[in-house]
């Protein structure tokens, strides 16, 4: 269980910082200047990394608490993206800057060749106005290398995501690009899957707060329609997406503090992703008219899941992976009833 | 509402290796008869040897023959019996269900007489609950136990009791007075007691576990009462809410899912390979929930509210897995075919639709469910 004192700082900061009309000024006007410092300077923006590295101290469940409720209440600010990039930083023992940081998720298009960087990054989120730019790749010769790139060698062209928020093509040209040994680029895809199954538990979670409150005052037929069974089928529906992911997300992040957690955290993101379906038509139901407007909450957080449904890998991507692991095994069951798995996918 | 993570300890994770050590001398594959998780079949030998093992009766109390461990060391034994398809019919109510309800709520002589002998493996019991025109508004009951000099006189049809025919008990729900919700008693009945009639009612994989239980003037002692006159309807609503956060509700297709698992290979079509990840995902997913509601019980929580919403997903997703399977099958498989998990399938098939009814309907539960999330609101 999470540090107290953290859960209460996160319970009343991202609610009172973060209303929902700031999360629409964010997406309209871009991110607010000041927000993110002031998180930096809350400990938040760090949570997980040691303080040896710069951060905040605390360890992977405490991010876990920071991701849960920056999705509840769809937080503006790239929290999993900086966490990716100061986890991989951290790992081979390069510094952290300041500021907001990011991932380049998929690097296929980019080769590196000694000391240069070039190719096309694709999508990277929250790319434009991040202070540095990690990533995790093969070079030419077939070593694992992270890398830290200065945004100043990259060329960005903005974009959004369903949900608004940044998301920006970027293509690299860097002659002598910061590099170190290590770090399997399979990890950095792991840890982004966790991270997003936390934020896609938070977000259900702030669904289903929102839903339960809307259906108890929204009257039709003279009664709450809460009282209607129909009705009632996806509040319930919304409890149980939310039960099940977040307690997955929490597995999964308590077997990554001791293990690399392949299964786990690829059966927690499948499970997160599918839920997210079901809760986003859910919660639109339950809602009527009112949820499909962007005057109305509801939109911050489905539009949200998704986006974060598919990211590091979609239900099927993972699901396959997870069925390949296991074919012709004869060990589904003790796969997933032991702790840690006994496959490793 | 949100439940906190938690896995098995070393210790647990050794009971799990001796309970699978023990299934492969005990049940070697191909010797026994599949079962689709609770539904096992009927073997007293296996139950008496599951007993000797110390694997009935598991959390009742040492002092009446229990074996005095937790909630989360009993689901690691039925994990493990209910994935083999282990004939658990014998002992399966009275298992979960009775044992339990008679360590709450029973007299001192009714613990030292039942107890031992269930986690022995002597005793089998079924439930006496439905009734002709009872189902999900069991409130409504009419069998009657009357009260007389003797004891109780009762009068009545009990319906949809599974493994009646075979059980030496009946924990059975009677109406003692017209109180709606107040007059409901709780007796443990002796199914050899004059006036009772058991027939069965074939079911629709055509199997004969399924029976009517008639009452016609069946003389029952006061001591055979469990609890309370009066206090059947709380005791009753307990014991279900119980039985409803446990693994066999998810985990009835266990034999066929592994035997799919196991026959295709890492060049399977994409589709058939991501579903097989689907369902490994959501398996360890649902373990996941029953162990942390197991672990609730275990530090005396009362977790009614998530044993209701783990059943009514569980019992989707199982329903869900059958689908899953028969669509990689190709064909429609053999309900009398010489392969045990084609038939098994075939079994599932057919008595898939059950899952989300017995122990309380989807409807039921999402009803549950929404009255005290509604409360917490």
């Amino acid at each position: 269980m999470p540090d107290s004192d953290l859960a209460s700082l996160l319970a009343d900061y991202f609610p009172s910082a973060f209303p929902p009309a700031a999360v629409t000024a964010a997406e309209v006007n871009g991110p607010a200047p000041g927000a993110w410092d002031a998180a930096e300077e809350l400990g938040l923006t760090l949570v997980g990394v040691g303080e040896d590295h710069g951060g905040s101290g605390g360890d992977l469940l405490d991010l876990l608490e920071v991701l849960l409720a920056s999705g509840e209440w769809a937080v503006p600010l790239p929290l999993a993206e900086t966490g990716l990039a100061a986890w991989l930083l951290a790992a081979v023992g390069a510094e952290i800057p300041r500021g907001p940081l990011t991932v380049i998720p998929a690097t296929a298009g980019l080769v590196l060749s000694g000391d240069r960087l070039t190719g096309d990054a694709g999508r990277v989120p929250w790319c434009m106005g991040a202070a540095r730019v990690a990533a995790a790749l093969t070079d030419d010769a077939g070593q694992h290398r992270v890398v830290s790139i200065d945004p100043a060698d990259l060329l960005i062209r903005p974009g959004s995501d369903l949900a608004g928020m940044p998301n920006d093509h970027v293509t690299v040209s860097a002659d002598r690009v910061d590099s170190w040994p290590g770090v399997d680029p399979g990890q950095l895809f792991l840890r982004g899957a966790l991270y997003r199954a936390a934020q896609i538990a938070g977000a259900i979670n702030g669904a289903f707060s929102l839903t339960c409150q809307y259906v108890a005052q929204r009257e039709q037929f003279g009664r709450p329609i809460g009282r209607f069974q129909a009705v009632q089928a996806h509040v319930v529906e919304l409890a149980e997406a939310a039960a099940i992911t977040t307690l997955a997300a929490a597995r999964a992040a308590r077997a990554a503090v001791t293990g690399p957690a392949a299964f786990e955290i690829l059966a927690a993101k499948s499970v997160a992703a599918r839920h997210a379906a079901l809760a986003v038509r859910a919660a639109h139901q339950a809602h009527g008219a009112i949820g499909m407007t962007r005057e109305y909450r509801l939109q911050q957080l489905t539009r949200r899941l998704n986006c974060w449904r598919d990211d590091f890998g979609t239900e099927q991507s993972l699901s396959l992976r997870l069925g390949t692991a296991l074919a012709g095994s004869a060990g589904l069951m003790a796969a997933a009833t032991s702790a840690p798995s006994t496959v490793g996918a | 509402m949100r439940l906190a993570a938690t896995e098995l300890s070393p210790s647990e994770e050794n009971l799990r290796r001796e309970v699978r050590e023990f299934l492969a001398t005990r049940l070697p594959p191909g010797t026994y008869r599949l079962g689709l998780g609770m539904s096992g079949e009927i073997d007293r030998q296996f139950s008496r040897d599951l007993g000797t093992q110390g694997w009935l009766g598991m959390t009742l109390p040492p002092e009446y023959g229990g074996g005095g461990r937790t909630a989360v060391e009993r689901l690691v034994v039925v994990e493990e019996l209910l994935s083999a398809g282990a004939p658990v019919g014998w002992h399966w109510v009275a298992d979960r269900q009775s044992g339990p309800g008679i360590a709450r709520f029973g007299t001192d002589a009714q613990k030292r007489f039942f107890l031992p002998r269930i986690a022995s493996g002597e005793l089998s019991f079924a439930i006496g609950m439905s009734e002709p025109d009872s189902g999900s508004d069991l409130a409504s009951l009419r069998t009657r136990a009357v009260r007389t000099e003797d004891g109780w006189r009762v009068n009545g049809t009990k319906i949809w009791t599974s493994g009646a025919a075979e059980a030496t008990h009946l924990l059975a729900l009677f109406r003692t007075s017209d109180d709606r919700h107040g007059g409901l008693t709780q007796f443990i009945v002796d199914t050899t007691l004059d006036g009772i009639g058991v027939s069965r009612i074939p079911f629709i994989d055509g199997t004969g576990h399924f029976c009517e239980v008639s009452f016609e003037g069946v003389l029952i002692g006061d001591d055979m009462r469990l609890g309370e006159v009066g206090a059947g309807w709380g005791q009753n609503t307990a014991e279900l809410a119980l039985e409803r956060g446990g693994v066999e509700r998810w985990i009835s297709l266990a034999p066929v899912l592994e035997h799919w698992a196991a026959s295709i290979s890492a060049t399977a079509p994409r589709w058939e390979l991501a579903d097989l990840g689907s369902v490994a995902a959501r398996c360890w997913a649902f373990h996941g929930l029953s162990l942390s509601i197991a672990r609730m019980v275990d530090q005396g929580a009362s977790p009614t509210v998530e044993a209701a919403l783990a059943k009514e997903m569980a019992t989707r997703f199982e329903q869900e897995c059958v689908e899953i399977v028969r669509r990689h099958y190709g064909r429609t498989p053999d309900l009398d075919s010489p392969d045990a998990h084609e038939s098994l399938l075939a079994r599932a098939i057919l008595v898939g639709p059950s899952w989300t009814i017995r122990g309380g309907t989807t409807e039921i539960l999402r009803s549950i469910i929404a009255k005290e999330l509604s409360r917490g609101a």
